[in-house]
């Protein structure tokens, strides 16, 4: 009776996870919450127990996150009347820009901001990774290049013999040379639809990694339709530029000499 | 001999030699810059944690360096008990907090280091005088363009801004004394430091004798963990960061980046050994002919295997020194994009060169050039001579 009485006099919180795991706290748990550590604070009953959002400035950032009442903080740190921002919801986009205008003209001392362009400052950790990604990926862009495109000649110079009796036959060059390149796109679309395979097997293994290692709902690698097309897209093009460029060699030397007599 | 030959056998194909070097070198730089960056920050971050000869860091407990706005209580009396001890040589406390210079109706807001000049790790003095008077600072090169100042030039520098009120506190009239370089402060960040009791005061009973941290140096660096256990017992609100901790915290929030170059260098690997074991492979099958020929001759199977690996062996050294040079530009250019990140100290390299690093890559890869010829070399070297010398030699 007297927990119960205790109880009904005690404010809630709520906290995430990973505080949840690490502090073995549960739902319905006190405890004590203090601005300051080892000081006085008030005793508070864990309400709930939150997911943390995909966000990825969160990251690499191992905090814990408590939610408590307003007017319990502003106590607790002592912050008076006092809030470190309003959040604000308008009916659409014109709206927001209205509101924006409209409190910038008339408030004292506040200043407002559309979420869209704080967002921005706040990713700039994001664009910087994302800059060094789109290099990493040009590179290895490249040296898939380079290795596509040495593995393709290699493999039409294999068929030096083939394409000779072909045009000892009577075979046009244009036959020959159309149906070298042919293959050659057709082994960069088998080869990339395995990769793309791979790809996608590695980012569900990638994403469930991260995901557990950082504690967080966050998609770290994604194969979507753009990426996949871009992929296929240009390892058919090495191929072809690669089988013709092979073919074209091979159809311009006599076949007696692809031969070897 | 076997050299001669080996090469004579890379110089027959020409495009092919080139091309496969290429994708050598490509790997090999991206395999470079991998070791570059896994090592490099760790190797980096360390250096300046200790470019000072502080071994130690003592926050507000559960913090890191101003990750937060909290600081700590009874600052001079944690610094007296502090220099009390035999085993501590300097203590240097710091206090960091937001400063504004003010321009007529408008301010230039900057970061301001309370420090005691005497003792002081955060930055070195390029020009003029340190900040022993009360009423001067030392400010970075960003500082003074910012705010079109020089040495011996007056500011009215204050230490709050109400919102409300649009109003400036705590504010003080400063003498530019010197210049100087902040060793763990972003680039482009705008800095000053100013004596620690005159920034104390400035910004009011809310920072009076509080700190934001404490650099401890030790005479002794085999004392750190006696002098941390009796730190943890004597300050209970305190954090104490040693080196090794900054290090492992770090390493964890940058692991990322690590586990990255990991994978990423594991790749470049296996590209290069794949195109090297292809080309030596192709280029056997191409010449099984002349291969049974010179076994036939009376060339030992020890000769042809090591005239084939050292075709691969070759291949892949060119690649590598190739790549070495094309890794190190890479390796700026990747260091440009990430030194961008938003408070990352201007003295930290993510891609730090190291001897070491190069030797490892050019290592890796010419040992996985030696791996990818021995398959075809052994295949070349067991044909069956008088079958094959009839199927190709003959024919």
């Amino acid at each position: 009776m007297v927990a119960l009485l205790l109880a009904l006099q005690l404010r809630t919180i709520t906290i995430d996870q990973r505080l949840a795991a690490d502090a073995h706290l549960r739902v319905g748990d006190t405890v004590m919450v203090s601005a300051t550590p080892g000081g006085g604070g008030d005793s508070v009953i864990i309400a709930a127990i939150v997911g943390r959002r995909a966000d990825p400035s969160e990251i690499a950032r191992s905090e814990y996150r408590a939610h408590l009442h307003l007017d319990q903080l502003q106590h607790l740190i002592g912050y008076g009347d006092r809030v470190d921002r309003f959040a604000i919801s308008t009916h659409g986009d014109s709206s927001a820009d209205t509101a924006v205008r409209a409190i910038n003209n008339a408030a004292f001392g506040f200043r407002a901001y559309r979420s869209r362009d704080i967002a921005v400052e706040t990713s700039e950790t994001f664009a910087v990774v994302s800059r060094f990604h789109r290099a990493i990926g040009v590179i290895t862009i490249v040296a898939s290049a380079v290795f596509l495109l040495c593995i393709l000649l290699l493999k039409v110079d294999e068929r030096r013999r083939d394409v000779a009796a072909l045009r000892l036959l009577g075979i046009s060059r244009r036959s020959v040379m159309l149906s070298v390149v042919l293959e050659a796109a057709f082994v960069s679309v088998i080869g990339s639809g395995v990769g793309v395979v791979i790809g996608w097997v590695t980012s569900l293994a990638v994403n469930w990694h991260y995901q557990a290692r950082y504690q967080t709902p966050l998609r770290f690698a994604l194969v979507t339709g753009d990426i996949v097309l871009f992929a296929v897209s240009l390892s058919l093009v090495l191929g072809i530029v690669a089988g013709a460029l092979a073919a074209r060699r091979l159809v311009r030397t006599h076949p007696l000499v692809l031969l070897g007599r | 001999m076997r050299l001669f030959l080996a090469f004579a056998s890379l110089r027959r194909h020409r495009a092919r030699t080139i091309l496969a070097v290429l994708g050598v070198a490509i790997a090999a730089a991206m395999l470079l810059d991998m070791v570059m960056l896994s090592t490099g920050m760790r190797e980096s971050f360390r250096e300046l944690l200790l470019s000072r000869g502080f071994q130690m860091r003592l926050t507000p407990r559960g913090t890191l360096p101003f990750d937060t706005e909290a600081s700590i209580a009874d600052a001079s009396r944690i610094t007296d008990s502090l220099r009390a001890r035999p085993e501590i040589d300097l203590v240097s406390p710091v206090l960091g907090a937001s400063a504004h210079v003010l321009r007529g109706d408008s301010s230039i807001t900057t970061f301001a280091l309370g420090v005691d000049p005497a003792s002081q790790g955060d930055y070195q003095l390029i020009e003029g005088h340190d900040a022993s008077d009360a009423s001067s600072i030392v400010a970075n090169d960003d500082f003074l363009r910012a705010t079109n100042a020089k040495i011996g030039d007056t500011l009215r520098i204050a230490s709050g801004y109400d919102p409300q009120l649009r109003s400036h506190s705590g504010e003080r009239a400063l003498v530019v004394a010197g210049r100087a370089r902040f060793l763990y402060l972003a680039s482009k960040q705008l800095a000053i430091a100013v004596p620690l009791r005159t920034l104390q005061q400035m910004t009011g009973a809310a920072r009076n004798d509080r700190v934001s941290l404490f650099m401890v140096r030790l005479r002794d660096v085999n004392k750190i963990a006696e002098v941390k256990n009796w730190m943890r017992t004597a300050l209970p609100t305190i954090d104490v960061i040693s080196t090794a901790d900054a290090m492992a915290r770090v390493d964890e929030r940058l692991s990322y980046f690590r586990q990255l170059s990991a994978i990423l260098g594991a790749v470049s690997l296996i590209v290069g050994f794949l195109l090297v074991t292809t080309l030596v492979t192709v280029s056997v099958n191409e010449r099984v002919g002349e291969i049974v020929v010179m076994r036939a001759i009376g060339v030992s199977r020890a000769h042809v295997v090591q005239q084939i690996v050292l075709e691969g062996t070759a291949m892949s050294v060119a690649g590598a020194v190739l790549g070495t040079g094309l890794g190190l530009v890479t390796a700026r250019y990747l260091d440009a994009i990430l030194s961008r990140f938003p408070g990352l100290p201007a003295a930290i390299d993510f891609f730090l060169f190291q001897p070491r690093a190069a030797w490892t890559a050019i290592g890796l890869l010419t040992a996985c050039g030696v791996l990818a010829g021995l398959y075809p070399a052994w295949r070349a070297a067991s044909l069956p001579l008088a079958s094959t010398l009839r199927e190709e030699a003959v024919a």
